[in-house]
């Protein structure tokens, strides 16, 4: 293939530029604050100090905070691919799917706020589901639906299905489905075929939906905040709170980092994962063609 | 088809025009405030007679304010901050000074309240708006015997239904006032002993809050609310209001003055001036108590009023004012991250 | 219809498909409904009434901040979307030397936590001396939406057959005509899925825009959170419904214009 690198620079460059402007330099002013002591009354003073990350890294709340940041955010990235693999499956294979597309978007355009507001309105004491049972006296006292960290799974998943169902469909909708119909001729039920010719060709649309999903969900703060109850907090509200109620500058930018390496280093992994897996693929089908032609 | 695409593409257009040129030519004055807290009313009225537009943008916490107004956030003209931030904007020099001369409302201030100002005494940089505490909120369909103090949150019948405000300061005021200290203490041993109460509440509130608090008591999803009383009554309809009993602590509770202030670099410093003045008018003065349900800061709105405070000036008696702590913040931060984050 | 045969009847998926519609709209649905009821609180159904309808047209600041949403998202989104486009092409079919940095750069908006993210855009205009207001609020939105654009894209590019374009060239066409006549045809939908998902996040954000919102560029969001603190639920309730309403508009507008662009 003939890929020079004049065009590939000329289509970056936009991209390039107005990233590296807005959002590289703000991004290396935290980087340089999360070394700096903090002031009284908030911003940075000098000199340079590791405190926070000293500070952060001995207290073992901190990882035990960390470690219900990323459970959390794994549970509900797991259960937004198991319920947006079939659906993404079904709008790609139905015949109206601008209609279904459409559908799935359209509540996100309402207000996430109101979106979580709505989700008390459904779990609450006084809530369209507690009200449903007691009336069907199935219970006799409201269940406490709220303020739980299951519920903040729930909510997660509710909030962050599209960026899933998005990306997977894209996938699903290029898949030429004469492939599973191949494979069930050489014997493989649909369900195997599925498994082993759908998924697989499909990897990326997979990978773009578990990143759509995880890391805004690993940032999550606003939802943790609302219906998370005293248990239920995440990272991003420590972030928060250091940096506004605690006047913390630097210590809120040493979290974020040490935030930021994690996600940078799964986000590295799977570039290169995805690159290995890429060249596999092209040499076994260049294999598969070999030994057809020998056949 | 192509003509709804053309049709559409001008609408959009027409609203980009309408949205840019609506400005119009009037001055305008930046408000930076709490929300719903300036009555629309009293707001259009001041437009009219200084022919000028307001833009009331809003915040949900001194801290949020701060933290924005710190790192850059200007064009503002008037801010509205609680005692403790105002000494913080003063020290940090981020107000401007006040010319007491274009206010002469001011005398009409009760000195009741000036009495208790000790972060800016003279009123140099800073002119109270409203006057008020924190105190607890009961949904009495619910339930009726209860004691009128902070350990009603400690009552078996209230675990998972209450909350608590999520403000390190007034949660520990809380605690520290329920144990006979004050709420600005910086004793070692008196914050440790106000953790461990705090940590025994967490067990029975559902979350720290800040925002649904007034919603939920008044719809039965929370019995019992610890947060600002005028929150819960503009919530509540008449009807609903025969429910609710607010009360203020019998060990009592914090007490918190809103201020108007001038920031620095304000470019409309005449009618922020004139805002000001015209908040402490005793009409207007009266117009703002009945409608956030607050005693007036002002003696002259007094014998104005039509309806009946939540709570009178006499009430605030055993209520302790928030004070800036400076550096020994580090102590209160470090026991609440405990409290709501287990670090 | 051939593949009917191995897409069989689809029963696992349809089901697991109605249970999610179920999830999505039965929040927005009781919404919907409630915004039409007298009670204040609660969902107890004690009559129809359109007074919470009345009472949000009577506030001047909502349509206002509605303006700025709707500015904010079409501007915003389509400048992201341009970029996002470009920079997917670039990082998915060329290979050129700073390309793994590029890709670093792309991705890493999507992992920064909303709130840093608001602060150290803050800080950094303030330090520019740049007046915040819309057009901050507008950068801001452009700068979190690329890499989402990029990434959506990309799924769409992946099974792509570069060799179209070595075709289009070996046929003479130059670099502009290829990337017109058929680059970006055949990759519209992606481009389409990006440009939605811009106006979603758009539309959606708080955290980032209460950061880099100046005086008078209040937005929807801004002005709702502090409507759920204190605004009366059912008038938040009226106004969601006719957001609904309008996006339901909207999108059967974008359809009808998109069929006119593909033909």
């Amino acid at each position: 293939m003939n890929r020079s690198s004049l065009p590939g620079i000329v289509y970056s460059l936009p991209g390039i530029a107005w990233l590296s402007f807005f959002f590289l330099i703000p991004y290396i002013i935290i980087i340089i604050y999360s070394f700096l002591t903090p002031g009284i009354y908030g911003g940075v003073t000098l000199p340079f100090s590791l405190e926070s990350y000293t500070r952060m890294l001995t207290s073992p709340g901190y990882w035990e905070l960390l470690w219900q940041t990323v459970w959390i955010s794994v549970m509900a990235t797991v259960i937004c691919l198991g319920l947006s693999l079939p659906v993404a499956y079904y709008i790609a294979t139905s015949k109206r799917k601008n209609l279904l597309l459409t559908l799935v978007v359209i509540p996100f355009w309402t207000n996430f706020l109101v979106r979580i507001f709505a989700w008390m309105l459904v779990l609450g004491r006084t809530g369209l589901v507690n009200s449903f049972l007691l009336w069907t006296g199935l219970i006799e006292q409201p269940l406490q639906l709220m303020y739980r960290p299951a519920t903040v799974i729930v909510v997660i998943v509710y909030m962050y299905l599209p960026y899933m169902i998005l990306p997977l469909y894209s996938s699903i909708e290029k898949f030429d489905f004469t492939l599973l119909e191949a494979g069930m001729d050489l014997g493989a039920n649909r369900n195997e075929a599925i498994l082993k010719v759908l998924i697989p060709s499909i990897k990326g649309g997979i990978i773009a939906g578990v990143i759509l999903v995880f890391i805004p969900a690993l940032g999550s703060y606003a939802i943790p905040d609302l219906v998370g109850g005293t248990e239920g907090a995440m990272l991003g509200n420590l972030i928060a709170k250091q940096l506004t109620v605690a006047r913390n500058w630097p210590s809120s930018s040493a979290i974020s980092m040490i935030f930021l390496l994690i996600s940078t280093l799964g986000l590295l992994v799977y570039l290169r994962m995805n690159a290995i897996q890429a060249r596999v693929r092209r040499f076994r089908v260049r294999e598969d063609y070999m030994k057809e032609q020998e056949q | 088809m192509k003509r709804i695409f053309t049709s559409f593409l001008l609408f959009l257009t027409f609203l980009a025009i309408v949205g840019i040129t609506s400005c119009g030519r009037k001055a305008v004055l930046n408000i930076y405030s709490w929300a719903e807290y300036v009555p629309q009313e009293v707001i259009e009225q001041f437009e009219e007679e200084f022919n000028c537009r307001i833009v009331y943008d809003t915040y949900d916490s001194n801290e949020t304010m701060y933290t924005k107004l710190r790192a850059g956030g200007a064009g503002y003209d008037i801010v509205f901050p609680s005692g403790d931030y105002t000494s913080i904007m003063i020290r940090e020099g981020m107000l401007k000074n006040i010319d007491r001369t274009k206010i002469p409302n001011l005398a009409n201030l009760d000195p009741r309240v000036t009495a208790k100002i000790n972060y800016d005494p003279e009123h140099e940089y800073s002119v109270p708006y409203m006057i008020g505490t924190t105190g607890i909120a009961v949904n009495t369909r619910y339930f009726s015997e209860y004691p009128r103090s902070w350990r009603i949150l400690e009552m078996e019948e209230v675990r998972g239904k209450a909350t608590l405000l999520d403000d390190m300061r007034e949660v520990m005021g809380a605690a520290l006032k329920t144990l006979g200290y004050s709420v600005n203490s910086l004793e070692k041993e008196q914050l440790n002993e106000a953790k461990e109460l705090v940590l025994l509440w967490k067990d029975s509130v559902a979350k720290f809050d800040n925002e649904l608090f007034a919603k939920g008591v008044v719809s039965g999803e929370f019995w019992v609310v610890h947060g600002y009383g005028e929150n819960i009554f503009y919530e509540a309809t008449e009807d609903e209001i025969e429910d609710i009993d607010f009360f203020i602590p019998e060990e009592g509770s914090t007490l918190w003055i809103d201020n108007m202030v001038i920031l620095k670099d304000s470019k409309h410093s005449d009618l922020a001036h004139e805002f000001i003045n015209f908040i402490l008018r005793p009409d207007i003065s009266a117009e703002i108590s009945d409608y956030l349900l607050l005693p007036s800061p002002n003696s002259k709105a007094a014998e104005l009023l039509t309806e009946e405070p939540i709570y009178e000036l006499a009430d605030l008696e055993n209520c302790e004012m928030i004070e800036d702590i400076g550096e020994d913040l580090v102590l209160f931060n470090d026991i609440w991250n405990e409290i709501r984050f287990g670090l | 219809m051939e593949t009917r045969k191995t897409i069989g009847k689809r029963r696992f998926s349809s089901l697991v498909t109605l249970g999610v519609f179920l999830l999505l709209y039965i929040p927005i649905v009781s919404l919907i409904v409630l915004s039409f009821n007298s009670a204040r609180q609660g969902v107890m159904w004690t009559g129809f009434t359109l007074n919470w309808y009345v009472r949000l047209f009577s506030s001047p600041d909502i349509w206002r901040s509605f303006m700025n949403t709707v500015i904010v998202a079409l501007v915003a989104s389509t400048v992201a979307t341009i970029i996002g486009t470009l920079s997917a092409i670039g990082i998915y079919w060329y290979r050129f030397k700073s390309r793994k940095y590029f890709q670093i750069l792309i991705y890493t908006p999507l992992i920064i936590p909303d709130i840093l993210m608001g602060v150290s855009m803050l800080i950094f205009f303030a330090a520019l001396k740049v007046p915040l207001g819309l057009g901050t609020v507008i950068i801001a939105h452009i700068t979190f939406c690329i890499s989402y654009v990029t990434i959506v894209v990309i799924t769409r590019l992946e099974d792509f057959d570069y060799s179209v374009v070595e075709a289009a060239r070996d046929l003479g066409a130059r670099s502009f005509q290829v990337f017109v006549k058929v680059i970006i045809p055949i990759i519209v939908p992606g481009i389409v899925a990006g440009f939605l998902l811009s106006v979603t996040l758009s539309v959606d954000d708080f955290v980032i825009t209460f950061f880099v919102a100046g005086p008078g560029a209040t937005t929807l969001p801004l002005r709702i959170y502090s409507m759920i603190k204190f605004g009366v639920s059912p008038v938040i309730n009226a106004l969601s419904t006719l957001l609904i309403g309008g996006t339901l508009m909207t999108a059967l507008l974008a359809r009808r214009f998109r069929k006119l662009i593909i033909g």
